[in-house]
């Protein structure tokens, strides 16, 4: 799959078409190949999705595209952390993306968050689904959360991906906060028969 | 460990979404790190956020953006992994939670608490920023009472050491008490030990007519 078009001097820099059906299987391939042809595929399937949410911040295009950079920068530091624990690709570049977010846009610590994936490192508790399988179990949510109520995904998609505070998406949305948060237990319940699968 | 009481399902959506301001997710991290369940259901709804980020609209990337990133990457050497000390006071039983550790380096020994009034102690924990929430611990001896109080805001606590009951059951170590602006209660700590507690309030709230009334015994302001 990297084999198209390449000539000598794009080797590893052409866009290179993705399996996205198996973008968890790239990021172990960075992990324990150091390859950086994957790390590119999968610079071009998420780049531009976490572009995307960064630029829903307010922030200027210049400054979702470093946020981009640092996040596979991160990517690339950290894959040898990266395990069947800590889900499909797509939930662990989230976490990485998120972590930036809060230390660059939010400018406050995500110590926290990074004290817990040490935790989660030193234990190794048995994960049951196959990274094949939560990569399916993604889709499975992904087509669920687009068909949750409109007002349920408004509210999951303006915390997750506009980095909202609940008080804020009550504010922003024009409801009480005790709705917002009814809205996203209702969403919650809708999604977690297949999020326990995730064990 | 048995852990009864667990964060609302909206708070770890927060805290998993990145949202809670600081000292709201180092109380919440604090308690998963004592709480594999918990950490478990937080793997879960973190995949809230992948199953996003999947379908995130794309957004067109500037020319030569994975040439600068392919320039960027240093070699073998600039990989992260957890560090031994890391790993090893994680596996530590008696330390403090890992996340914890940060804002009490010195453990509780170190801890310089402020009498606020009869049996009860404080002392705030300072972190990176002046926000309007504040991370606080609260030290209540045994059999003494918390002053009636209702909260400016979500207030989170974390069972540290001790126990304490109140009208929603006993809260021992690594269980949560979850509150919202409207709830009041009065733990009373049960007899033995201190009771300590990691805890999370909105600080700008406080200082406001009734609720500036309530606290201010509790928390010396």
């Amino acid at each position: 799959m990297y084999a198209l078009n390449m000539t000598d001097q794009t080797i590893g820099r052409t866009p290179v078409p993705v399996d996205t059906d198996d973008l968890s299987g790239l990021l172990l391939r960075v992990a324990e190949l150091r390859d950086k042809a994957a790390l590119a595929a999968l610079f071009s399937h998420f780049g531009p999705r976490i572009k995307s949410m960064m630029l829903k911040l307010g922030s200027s295009d210049a400054v979702a595209e470093d946020l981009v950079q640092e996040t596979f920068v991160s990517v690339w530091r950290k894959a040898s952390m990266y395990s069947q624990q800590r889900g499909a690709a797509s939930t662990w570049i989230f976490t990485i993306a998120r972590n930036l977010r809060i230390d660059q846009l939010r400018r406050q610590s995500n110590k926290p968050y990074e004290d817990l994936d040490d935790l989660d490192m030193a234990s190794d508790a048995p994960l049951g689904s196959s990274l094949v399988e939560q990569n399916q179990i993604i889709e499975r949510v992904t087509k669920a959360l687009t068909s949750l109520p409109v007002e349920q995904q408004e509210v999951v998609r303006l915390s997750f991906i506009h980095d909202m505070p609940h008080a804020q998406i009550a504010e922003t949305v024009g409801i009480p906060l005790g709705t917002v948060k009814s809205r996203l237990r209702l969403a919650y319940e809708r999604l977690r028969p297949m999020l326990e699968d995730l064990q | 460990m048995t852990i009864n009481h667990h964060p609302d399902i909206t708070t770890l959506m927060a805290f998993s979404a990145g949202t809670l301001d600081e000292p709201y997710a180092a109380v919440v991290a604090t308690h998963l790190a004592m709480s594999e369940g918990g950490r478990e259901s937080l793997r879960q709804i973190n995949a809230i956020g992948g199953a996003l980020l999947n379908d995130e609209p794309e957004a067109e990337l500037s020319n030569g953006a994975l040439d600068r990133l392919l320039d960027s990457l240093g070699d073998e050497d600039d990989r992260i992994t957890v560090t031994e000390p890391a790993a090893a006071q994680a596996r530590a039983a008696d330390a403090l939670p890992l996340p914890l550790q940060r804002y009490i380096p010195g453990g509780l020994e170190s801890v310089r608490w402020k009498w606020t009034g009869p049996g009860v102690a404080t002392a705030d924990l300072a972190w990176g920023k002046d926000g309007r929430s504040r991370l606080m611990l609260l030290r209540v001896a045994g059999g003494r009472r918390v002053p009636e109080h209702g909260h400016g805001g979500q207030e989170l606590t974390l069972i540290l050491q001790g126990a304490y009951k109140d009208r929603f059951g006993v809260f021992a170590k690594g269980d949560i008490a979850d509150h919202d602006e409207d709830v009041e209660h009065q733990p009373i700590a049960e007899p033995g030990e201190d009771c300590i507690c990691l805890v999370a309030v909105d600080a700008k709230l406080t200082f406001q007519g009734r609720l500036m009334r309530a606290l201010q015994p509790l928390f010396g302001i």
